[in-house]
């Protein structure tokens, strides 16, 4: 096999693990925070790929459309954040763990046949928007422009989140409230409003993500599913609520992916829960995550 | 989710009564039933039987598995695959279903009992999405996406009469291997696994072998569920493995109360009658099982079982003041 063979699938599973990035650091920030397991992050991801296609249809617009599509689908997803959290999960707080996942499942269950009946059970896409509808050709092979694009917006959100965390007094109530919330809420910050925000801020980056996958070509009723049982192994990798760890797990996600479609198609899934298993064997609680207490 | 150990021997003969009320209603069901719902009521049976297996694992050891249908899943595709591919015994097959079950339960259990809680949750479901997606891309094999039909029972149970009294003895004494299995010393070490598993360590045992012991039963429960259910539908599809199917069990021991033995019993009774009901007028079951959950999670924690023994509780204790 050839280098340049192997650069390209390389690639191609770069491109992959930025689009996990983007859907796992949703995921990853509102479990660090809320210590709840959102199920449906992978159905608001879903959500606002639909969403973003029917926005882009109605907006007719042949440059702009599908980026203000974008936009406007992740704040709709926010606001459904909002609604999801206010309504169900501040009540479910208190109760165990069991409890918040399935209400989180519920959610998963109730938007899938919101989708099924809104939009019906057709493959749906956006065409690739300018400037991304080409390709770029890297050592002789051809390479989506738009998988860059793809590339560029997980690094922007890296560093925006590693702003916002490490940066800002946000941030610093955010990680301080992932240590110890009691002392928080004694130093007077409201925990519930800090919850909302991070939850409505997970929401909006699932909606974004959603709406950035419509040119794959892959809006369909059963994505919610195959995304979230991949963050879940990305986030189980890289170590839950952590930063790094979901940068780390995206990339041997996305990369173990890659190469695996390359060795056998079918079996590409199972080569990702293959390292899930080692890296649980050998350190139960993730690369970069720390042990429950 | 906080659960009471509630069952007592000495409750379980004083209810004896009720138990065996039951079991005749069982028994003189089908001279009553059309035969629509006495297939809803096999159904129910088998159902019932996949969430005592789960519930095992909810319930009892205190894990929540999110990937219970992959067992269910490849009993039903042992069965089929023997009965249809070889001509193989149908006895034979239901007890290669059951192994099979077990086998995978070992393997997959091997990795999940590492874990607990919300890591435990995710690596069932991770486990059982990948077995469904190596059934349902593996068409060469399994059938893929078509599934596999034609799976005939032996002559005497093709009619649905027979095969329900089949059912019904398969559960009945499945239900009381399991119940003598959380009654022994083997399952008290189990709950008590649950409520403090620092302490029963220090006792000296091996928590992780206890609990893969106790996944390998409900994986090997599950499979027979599945394995008795295939020859009485006469088909399977990947959709027996699904996530969806999964949290049927789970959505099944909430509605009845996962701390007492017959509440997922109860649960998928009313869940599957539910269900046949309500596709008499629109294909979107999953948002009114979303729905349900939400009302069960927040109107009734402990399920209906658990609420009635509440009140119950509550009366004695009134007439014990008194």
């Amino acid at each position: 096999m050839s280098f340049d063979v192997l650069f390209s699938q390389f690639m191609s599973g770069i491109a992959r693990a930025a689009l996990l990035f983007l859907v796992a650091s949703g995921l990853s920030l509102t479990f660090g925070v809320l210590r709840v397991l959102n199920f449906a992050h992978g159905s608001l991801y879903m959500l606002g790929a639909f969403l973003s296609y029917s926005i882009w249809k109605f907006l007719l617009m042949p440059v702009l459309g599908f980026y203000l599509a974008a936009i406007i689908a992740a704040l709709i997803m926010g606001a459904v954040g909002i609604l999801i959290e206010y309504v169900l999960l501040r009540r479910l707080y208190a109760r165990g763990w069991p409890e918040q996942l399935l209400a989180t499942y519920a959610i998963v269950l109730i938007i899938m046949d919101l989708v099924k009946w809104a939009w019906g059970g057709e493959f749906l896409s956006i065409p690739r928007p300018k400037p991304f509808t080409g390709a770029v050709l890297l050592f002789g092979f051809p390479f989506p422009s738009y998988n860059f694009f793809v590339i560029l917006l997980g690094l922007g959100l890296l560093v925006f989140l590693w702003w916002l965390i490490y940066k800002t007094r946000f941030g610093d109530i955010i990680r301080a409230a992932a240590h110890d919330r009691e002392m928080v809420s004694a130093l007077g910050i409201p925990i519930p409003w800090l919850f909302t925000w991070i939850f409505v801020l997970g929401a909006f980056i699932a909606g974004l993500s959603g709406a950035v996958t419509a040119p794959f070509g892959s809006v369909a009723l059963g994505m919610d599913i195959e995304i979230i049982i991949e963050c879940f192994a990305v986030v189980v990798i890289g170590g839950m609520g952590s930063l790094p760890g979901t940068l780390l797990g995206s990339f041997i996600v996305g990369e173990v992916y890659a190469f695996g479609i390359m060795l056998k198609p079918e079996l590409a899934i199972a080569f990702i829960f293959m390292v899930m298993a080692v890296v649980l064997i050998i350190r139960p609680w993730g690369i970069f995550g720390r042990p429950e207490r | 989710m906080v659960i009471k150990q509630t069952e007592q021997k000495e409750s379980m003969l004083k209810r004896g009564w009720w138990l065996i009320l039951l079991i005749i209603i069982f028994l003189i069901a089908p001279a009553f039933l059309s035969e629509f719902y006495l297939t809803v009521l096999c159904e129910a049976l088998v159902m019932s039987l996949f969430a005592l297996s789960f519930n095992l694992l909810f319930g009892y050891m205190g894990q929540l598995s999110f990937g219970q249908a992959a067992f269910y899943g490849l009993g039903g595709y042992t069965v089929a695959m023997l009965i249809t591919k070889v001509q193989f015994n149908f006895w034979l097959s239901i007890i290669a279903g059951v192994l099979v079950a077990s086998v995978i339960g070992l393997i997959v259990g091997f990795f999940c009992v590492r874990l607990r809680g919300i890591y435990f949750a995710v690596l069932t479901l991770a486990f059982g999405q990948l077995i469904f997606s190596v059934v349902f891309k593996w068409h060469d094999f399994t059938g893929g996406d078509d599934g596999i039909q034609g799976v005939f029972p032996p002559e005497f149970l093709k009619s649905p009469t027979n095969y329900y009294y089949f059912l019904l003895i398969v559960f009945l004494l499945s239900a009381f291997v399991l119940w003598k299995i959380i009654h022994s010393p083997f399952g008290q070490t189990i709950i008590s696994m649950r409520e403090n598993s620092e302490r029963t360590e220090f006792l000296g045992i091996h928590i992780a072998k206890y609990q893969l012991i106790t996944f390998v039963i409900a994986a090997a429960f599950a499979g027979l569920a599945g394995a008795i259910w295939v020859p009485f539908y006469r088909s399977v599809a990947p959709s027996y493995l699904t996530w969806i199917k999964s949290g049927e069990p789970v959505m099944a021991a909430i509605l009845g109360g996962p701390g007492l033995f017959f509440g997922p019993v109860l649960g998928m009774f009313i869940m599957t009658f539910f269900h046949s009901w309500v596709l008499g007028f629109t294909i979107y079951w999953p948002v009114v099982m979303g729905a349900l959950i939400l009302a069960v999670i927040f109107f009734l924690p402990g399920g209906i079982l658990g609420f009635i023994q509440e009140k119950v509780n509550e009366r004695k204790e009134i007439r014990n003041r008194e």
